[in-house]
């Protein structure tokens, strides 16, 4: 299964820019479409994934791997299996944001909203294809390590577990860094009904630890 | 397995453990020493299906992936390499230390430098000659750069062979843009003994790598692929046992004579293998035919001319030297990424300035450049020291500038070219100067061809500079610099190298002269040109060149190049009469800008233009911005206009050899254990078009850099920024350091988890919430 970019949302990335509404002026506007144009160009998109058997601990069958909190117990709950993903950009994006940074700070700035927006919609498409592969059975929502009470540092034993440097060229900092940096893990749960779509709020988002907006007191209402 | 011209390796180690109840996820050398037995089977099995080499259960066993296990490198690399000779016993198979990437990206993606993955390969190399291993494999590798700090590590540590695998992937590429033919040059260069792929894919889907690869190097070459892809849902891989031998008999015809297996693959593959490879010869191979140079991601071919840019080099630029005396690394890449821009395929990179530490600096300016742009270098300086420093940290294979007629210069820097595989570029001259005439150049010519031959250097690497003089001085040195080329081009069958720009020196109009002897040196065969890539005439000249000679295939490059300029025309506006500067940064207008400060100059001393143009103009940038009348981008973008007026500002200090414009100086860094950068970039464009000197010690950067840094610099504000609540710790940390040393300095903080509550617990002066607001830090303290 390839990884897929396929769109970059607009609307995302100027709420990533910190966009407050109104007219944007015209010179942004086609900054803004040029640093699409040349990340969906350059993006090499990868992913991988695997789906473990559940055992009654809610630890994934054949790995040492165990997910630890309350949020993830309640969301495989049902399930019997679970799957693992990770998805990246890919270097070659990460290395166009660097270099970015020397041409104009300015494209960077936007090109890095942008990569925000793509790695989102990666996994959305990731989903979808796994989910695709699984049917009959049902995928539940996509949980990070750092949402909720899954702790961040858990991101290791993920990354060991799908073997991402092998796989995705992948690599998890001393400090817990995913390089490259717009990279995404999660697990989800394989259920064999549709699960209700929560709404996320701001504890389930990827941008929870960073966002301005929830630091301003409010929200980008997106969730 | 008995067949005398074929090599048959062992297949998977992981499977087989994972198969005996190793736990995915779970490091897989442990079991040396805990379940030796199994680890050891494992290796008779594989002799018994046919391997003549086995590797050691040695793979991962390096310091930074046995950090937390309570084992040392050592420790389980005696232990692996134990129980592969267990299993060996008397048969005649050789044991391989195995090792494998460390696990950690290098800079500049990751942040791990060259030297920790030189340090951390040497002592797992020790350790495995020690243990009594017969051969070094460094395999399933993605980064060009960590292996050379491997193979480094291995030919200085030890003298056993070194063979290299690297692992691609469908697309010619690694994880991280390595490519084949970069793969085959820098390997080659560094004098490994065999190479190849393993890993990434199935056998047939690495046929096409091979035959590229065989192109670029004549080494034997190795093929350990993959049981196909694995099955997502459930780890498995697909392709049988004997669909694998027959795919791997393919590669033979290529000329492949070192064959294995990787994920998937068990002792049945192995044995199916040794039957079907059992009655092979391998093919044959033609003489590797290309040569060039490269970096990791991009090759410069000699086949047909490459443009070296030549504008990193202080010779005759004042705010270049100024540059290199300040240690402005920024200055020094973004003269890196114009001249790729302008087209150039190799850039020279000369740091020699009286006053400068060259050594270092050029081992920081190699580091920079190549962290911005794919293009090869050419290390340019007569000290060997730098030389080495230079050649020691470049990530692929470079060109070393130069060498002449002098023996004692020819031993001193032939040797470094050979160990680090570089091309070299020799010059014409020797202890009796420059020969009058084109004889005498030639002479010295062949004189160093047949020392770098001596030094076992390949003829196709050496690269000759027949010398421009100029013209003005010496009128009848052009034409026999031309006739040298020509000789050295058809009789010698050398490359040639040239500086072109010093033709034209104390005439007017400069640029028609360069041009004209540029095209014809190219007519003589001059193939290496070292030219001002920025100077548009002169990259026009290359153009038509590369069309009349049939280079360029259809003129495919030539009409690409000037529809773009067509199209770029209009798009030029001239500061208009009635524009102010004001207006002109308000709109991030670059052009603009600079026209509209020269104009300014005119009537006004620079600091007049700073102080009341300039920085007011910032100022209501700022002021707009926070009313979120603007958002960020636009921000940034008036910055970076405002930056273009004081660059032509310190420019003319600089002719002036006056001091500086500065407002005072400001350390920033984002810290230890943090890589997320981009915010304190940001903050660094602001404060320097706001006119302050901004030190930037760029990312993970240790507590004690930042305390050192402000001391020596004296600075009295420190800026730092975390992005993630894990590394706010050592934010907390680097402020107290601070503290401690008694460095009498403010210190502002910023970055997404930060909050001024968090910031003042931690012991920061002032909480930035965004770039314009550190600009005000900074006006606070400085002014």
């Amino acid at each position: 299964m390839q990884a897929r970019l396929t769109e970059i949302r607009r609307s995302e990335a100027l709420r990533y820019l910190g966009w407050k509404g109104g007219a944007l002026p015209p010179e942004i506007e086609a900054d803004i479409a040029r640093c699409e144009a040349l990340l969906m160009e350059t993006a090499r998109p990868r992913a991988v994934w695997r789906k473990f058997g559940l055992a009654p601990d809610g630890a994934m069958l054949g790995t040492d791997f165990r997910p630890a909190g309350e949020d993830i117990r309640r969301l495989l709950s049902g399930c019997e299996s679970a799957v693992l993903i990770a998805a990246t950009l890919g270097a070659e994006a990460e290395t166009l944001l660097r270099r970015m940074q020397v041409r104009s700070m300015a494209d960077a700035v936007i090109l890095d909203a942008c990569a925000g927006a793509a790695i989102e919609n990666v996994c959305d498409n990731l989903c979808t294809d796994i989910a695709a592969e699984l049917a009959p059975m049902f995928l539940t929502e996509r949980f990070s390590p750092g949402y909720g009470d899954l702790p961040l540092a858990q991101q290791r034993e993920l990354c060991r577990v799908l073997d991402v440097g092998r796989r995705i060229g992948v690599s998890l900092s001393d400090g817990g860094i995913m390089i490259p940096q717009k990279t995404v893990t999660a697990i989800l749960g394989v259920s064999p009904i549709p699960t209700a779509k929560r709404r996320r709020g701001c504890e389930g988002c990827e941008l929870y630890e960073t966002c301005a907006y929830r630091k301003d007191g409010t929200t980008c209402g997106k969730s | 397995m008995g067949n005398p011209e074929i090599i048959l390796l062992d297949g998977a180690t992981g499977t087989m453990l994972q198969a005996a109840g190793l736990p995915v996820g779970e490091l897989p050398e442990v079991w040396n020493l805990t379940h030796s037995e199994t680890v050891t089977e494992i290796g008779r099995r594989y002799i018994e299906a046919g391997s003549d080499i086995i590797y050691a259960n040695t793979f991962g066993a390096n310091r930074h992936k046995l950090a937390r296990s309570g084992y040392t490198p050592a420790e389980l690399i005696a232990a692996g390499i134990r129980c592969a000779r267990e299993a060996a016993g008397d048969a005649d198979v050789r044991v391989a230390l195995d090792i494998g990437p460390i696990g950690q990206l290098l800079e500049p993606l990751g942040t791990m430098s060259f030297t920790e993955a030189y340090d951390i390969y040497k002592e797992m190399v020790i350790a495995g000659a020690a243990a009594g291993a017969d051969l070094v494999v460094f395999e399933t590798m993605s980064d060009l750069y960590e292996v050379k700090a491997a193979v480094l590590a291995a030919k200085e540590n030890t003298s056993l062979p070194v063979w290299v695998t690297m692992t691609f992937e469908a697309t010619g590429r690694t994880f991280v843009g390595t490519t084949v033919p970069a793969m085959g040059l820098t390997l080659t260069g560094l004098g490994v003994d065999a190479l190849g792929f393993n890993c990434s894919l199935g056998p047939k889907e690495l046929l096409p790598m091979i035959a590229e690869l065989r192109e670029w190097t004549e080494l034997p070459l190795i093929l350990k692929p993959n049981a196909g892809l694995p099955d997502p849902a459930t780890g498995k891989y697909t392709v049988t046992p004997e669909e694998f031998a027959s795919e791997l008999s393919g590669a033979a015809a290529l000329g492949v004579g070192i064959f294995g297996g990787c994920c998937g693959t068990t002792p049945d593959f192995i044995r199916a293998s040794a039957q079907k490879l059992a009655g092979l010869s391998p093919a044959r191979r033609p003489a590797a035919k290309r040569r060039g140079v490269c970096s990791a991601a991009q090759t410069a071919a000699f086949s047909g001319v490459c443009v070296i840019g030549e504008r990193i080099n202080p010779t005759g630029k004042k705010r270049f030297q100024q540059a290199l005396r300040e240690a402005d690394i920024g200055y020094i890449i973004e003269r890196a990424v114009e001249q790729q821009d302008a087209g150039a395929d190799i850039l020279d990179i000369n740091v020699g300035l009286p006053g400068v530490d060259e050594v270092d600096m050029m081992e920081k300016v190699v580091k920079a450049v190549q962290s911005v742009t794919d293009l090869p270098l050419q290390i340019d300086s007569s000290d060997p020291a730098a030389i080495e420093a230079g050649l020691r940290v470049v990530n692929g294979r470079a060109i070393v500038n130069s060498v002449n007629g002098r023996r004692e210069v020819l031993d001193a820097i032939l040797p470094l070219c050979k160990k680090y595989g570089a091309a070299v570029v020799g010059l014409c001259l020797d202890e009796n100067g420059i020969p009058a005439d084109a004889a005498g150049r030639i002479a010295i010519a062949e004189r160093i061809l047949e020392a770098a031959l001596s030094y076992g250097i390949p003829r196709e690497d050496v690269l000759i500079d027949c010398l421009t003089l100029t013209v003005s001085a010496q009128q009848e040195q052009a034409a026999e610099t031309l006739k040298a080329v020509r000789y050295v081009t058809e009789e010698l069958g050398l490359h040639t190298v040239l500086g072109v720009s010093n033709i034209s020196f104390g005439l007017p109009a400069r640029e028609n002269i360069t041009v004209s002897f540029l095209t014809q040196a190219m007519h003589a065969g001059l193939d290496l040109p070292i030219v001002n890539p920025n100077q548009t005439a002169i990259m026009d000249a290359v153009a038509a060149f590369k069309v009349l000679s049939g280079q360029d295939r259809d003129s495919e490059a030539y009409i690409a190049r000037f529809a773009e300029t067509a199209q770029a025309a209009p798009s030029a506006p001239s500061a208009s009469a009635q524009m102010t500067l004001e207006a002109a940064i308000g709109r991030g207008l670059k052009q603009e800008t600079a026209a509209l400060t020269e104009k300014a100059l005119e009537t006004m001393t620079e600091l007049e233009v700073v102080n009341s143009l300039l920085i007011p103009a910032l100022d209501r940038v700022g002021e707009r911005y926070e009313k979120q009348e603007i958002f960020l981008p636009q921000l940034i973008n008036a910055a970076n206009a405002a930056c273009e007026g004081f660059e032509i500002i310190k420019r003319r200090i600089a002719e002036k050899g006056g001091g500086s414009v500065s407002k005072g100086k400001i350390v920033i860094a984002t810290v230890h254990g943090d890589i997320h950068d981009i915010g304190k970039n940001i903050v660094r464009v602001v404060l320097e078009n706001y006119g302050y000197t901004v030190i930037d010690l760029g990312r993970d950067v240790p507590a004690e850099t930042v305390v050192e840094a402000a001391i020596r610099e004296d600075a009295r504000l420190v800026g730092l920024s975390a992005l993630m609540t894990t590394t706010v710790v050592s934010m907390a940390e680097t402020i107290a350091a601070l503290r401690k040393s008694g460095h009498d300095c403010r210190i502002m903080v910023g970055g997404a988890v930060l909050t001024p509550e968090y910031a003042a617990e931690i012991g920061a002066d002032y909480y930035a919430k965004d770039a314009k607001q550190s600009a005000d830090i900074a006006k606070l303290v400085l002014g």
